[in-house]
This record gives structure tokens, sequence and C-alpha cells, in this order.
């Protein structure tokens, strides 16, 4: 499904995903400056395939996604998927595409607006992720909101001739810190 | 595509899932100690459903399915997910029929399913996630040679009451260590590639 609009702070908010945004997300994840800790940069990037992917999205009942605005501008997504009902249980993801904008606080306050609207809307019980663990900024903006290292996964991908490891985090309604 | 092919234990055979086989499926995740000790790979359902889930896991390019059968006897089943990036396993669903407990089968057929994982798809870790209260597949597990990489707290809910789960894995080094015995052929011959 696709998620409604979350007004933040400091002119971010998530904004519910248009196929028009999400035919951004391919171009995004092919940059090597965003693609550090992700992908493998290769896929099927076309547009065709984009539009079949937005409409699995729109229509899942196990995720909730978001496009990042910033500026009313269109710089990354995120979102919880693979919700498990029972549960209420689901993983959570990221990603800006600007490399840009790195350091401005953008994830931060994402995830933030991402973790309230699971507890306060979603009723979830938990949500949990993978992050690179040299990703600092990233898992720095996840432990901002509630985020708990559970374990770490070594050696679990090779880039430019060494072995990254990678964090596991979870998150409950009582490990967020009430920010609003 | 990826429904399994066999591999051959010592009591038990990873083999090619079969459409007969579903209404056996069906039985085992509507059984309530099945349900306890791990999740289900399906909610049990119409036999239609069934065959539509066969289909799809059949053309799944990265998902593999067994059945584990013993002397002609379907026991259980396997569901497996190669990495994208083909050098890992994921153990997602790892079912004995709980009638046949505490027999030897799931040491027998998960010590096969890892033979094959490392010493013929030469994979390099293969992953599985446990319950916390599921004594039998840890105990299968370490002697194995799985370790944990992490622990989740109250991740699975059943019987009232939230439950632990742990990640576990298994490199190739530990496998080669522990079974390095184990092969799914001999040595070539000397004189094979002459």
């Amino acid at each position: 499904m696709i998620g409604p609009k979350l007004v933040g702070k400091n002119d971010v908010a998530l904004v519910p995903m248009t196929l028009e945004n999400f035919r951004l997300h391919g171009p995004w994840m092919m940059q090597p400056e965003v693609g550090r800790f992700w992908g493998p940069r290769f896929g099927e990037v076309t547009p065709e395939s984009a539009e079949k992917r937005y409409k699995e999205f729109a229509e899942s009942e196990t995720s909730v996604n978001w496009t990042i605005s910033y500026l009313d501008e269109p710089v990354g997504f995120t979102g919880i998927f693979d919700i498990d009902w029972v549960r209420r249980d689901g993983e959570s993801g990221i990603l800006i595409g600007r490399a840009d904008l790195f350091g401005r606080g953008i994830a931060s306050e994402a995830i933030r607006l991402r973790t309230d609207f699971a507890w306060r809307e979603l009723r979830m019980h938990r949500v949990h992720n993978w992050i690179a663990h040299a990703n600092r900024g990233s898992r720095r903006a996840n432990e901002k909101a509630g985020y708990k290292q559970m374990g770490l996964f070594r050696r679990s991908f090779f880039r430019s001739g060494e072995w990254y490891d990678e964090w596991l985090g979870e998150a409950y309604p009582h490990t967020f810190p009430d920010q609003r | 595509m990826a429904l399994g092919g066999t591999i051959r234990g010592k009591k038990t055979s990873l083999r090619l899932p079969v459409e007969s086989d579903l209404e056996t499926y069906n039985r085992w995740m509507a059984d309530m100690r099945v349900r306890r000790a791990h999740g289900v790979w399906h909610e049990p359902a119409m036999p239609a459903t069934w065959k539509e889930r066969f289909k799809e896991i059949a053309k799944d390019k990265q998902t593999v399915l067994w059945s584990i059968d013993a002397a002609g006897q379907l026991l259980g089943l396997v569901v497996g997910h190669v990495w994208s990036m083909g050098n890992g396993f994921d153990v997602n669903h790892f079912l004995i029929d709980p009638d046949e407990w505490r027999k030897g089968y799931g040491s027998d057929a998960a010590l096969a399913l890892h033979r094959y994982v490392f010493d013929y798809l030469d994979l390099r870790v293969a992953t599985f996630e446990i319950r916390a209260d599921n004594a039998a597949a840890l105990t299968i597990a370490h002697k194995l040679g799985y370790t944990e990489f992490a622990h989740g707290h109250n991740v699975d809910y059943r019987d009232g009451a939230y439950v632990d789960e742990v990640k576990l894995r298994m490199d190739k080094e530990a496998w080669h260590e522990r079974w390095s015995a184990e092969r799914e052929y001999p040595p070539l011959a000397a004189d094979a590639t002459r």
C-alpha cells in the first residue's frame, strides 16, 4: 500500500509514492555514490518494469511505501515491508537517492516519521532492519528512532577489496523516544 | 524451475515434490504442533490454491522446494532461497511430519541438504532462523555447525505469547572443518580426464 502524507521537521516529509517518483528509484540506485551500501547496481531498470513494480507496491497489503520529500522535491524512498499482521512485525528500509544531500538529517527525520507511524497508526509491535555496519549515518539515524542492535552479520558482502558486515536492528514502541 | 532434485541422505532423501504431496502439506500446515514449532510455509487452503502455490514456486528462479521422503513415505518439506548474488542460501522452512519427530529424520535430511549447499553448490554461507524455544531444531543446527549471529526479541506470536527468534549462520569453512568427509560424489578417478 501507499503511505499517507506525513509532514516532518526541517522541510522533510513522507509523501504518497507516485509512479512518477517511483521511476526515479532505478536511476538513483545505479549511482555509485548512492549504491555503496546498497544492491549490485544492475537490474531491470526500464519504464515498463518500474510501472509493474509500482503497481505491486501499491497493491501490496504487507508493505507501506513513501517517497521522501525535501523542500518539496523527491529525494528518496522509505517503507516498511514484509509486514506480518499476526506478529505485527515488519522490515524497514530507506534510501536517499541524492548524494549531494547526505548529512543534512533527511534520513533521520524520515525514519522518525516512519517509525512513529508504525506505532501510532499501524499498531505494530516491532520493526527490524539490516544496515551496512559501516554506514554510520544510517545506523545513527535508526538508533535515534529507537532501533537497538540485535546482531551482526559478518562478511555480508564484498566491495572494493574488503568485506562489509551488516548491523541488525530492532525497535519497539517502548524504545521510541518522544520527539514530537 | 525451482523444484529441487534428489539429494540422498542415509535415512531420508530430499526429492522432487509432486502435486500429490500437496494434500499432506496442507495437513501439516493445519497441525498446531507444527505451528507452535515454527512458521508455516503457507496457510491451510483448498486444493486449487495449493496447486497455484505449487505452480508459483516451480517458476521462482531462486526459491527451491523439496519434499523429504523415507522409504517411499512423504515425511517433510524444505524451502530454501538462493541469494540474488548467488553465494548464500537461506533455509526458509524445514518441516518434518510431527508424527515422525524424534526419529532422526530431521538431522539426516538437514545434513544432506547442507552437503548439497556447500559441497555441490559451493556456496559461502547458509542461514536459518529458529524460534528460541524450538530445542530440537536448535540442537540439529548446532550439531551441523551453525552459530548465532543475532537474537530478535519477542518476534513470533503463538499460543498467546511472543517468543524470541535466533538467527544462525554456517560458513563453508565450518562445514569443511566438521563434515569434510561428506561429499556428493567421490573424487574423480586419476584417469578421468585422460
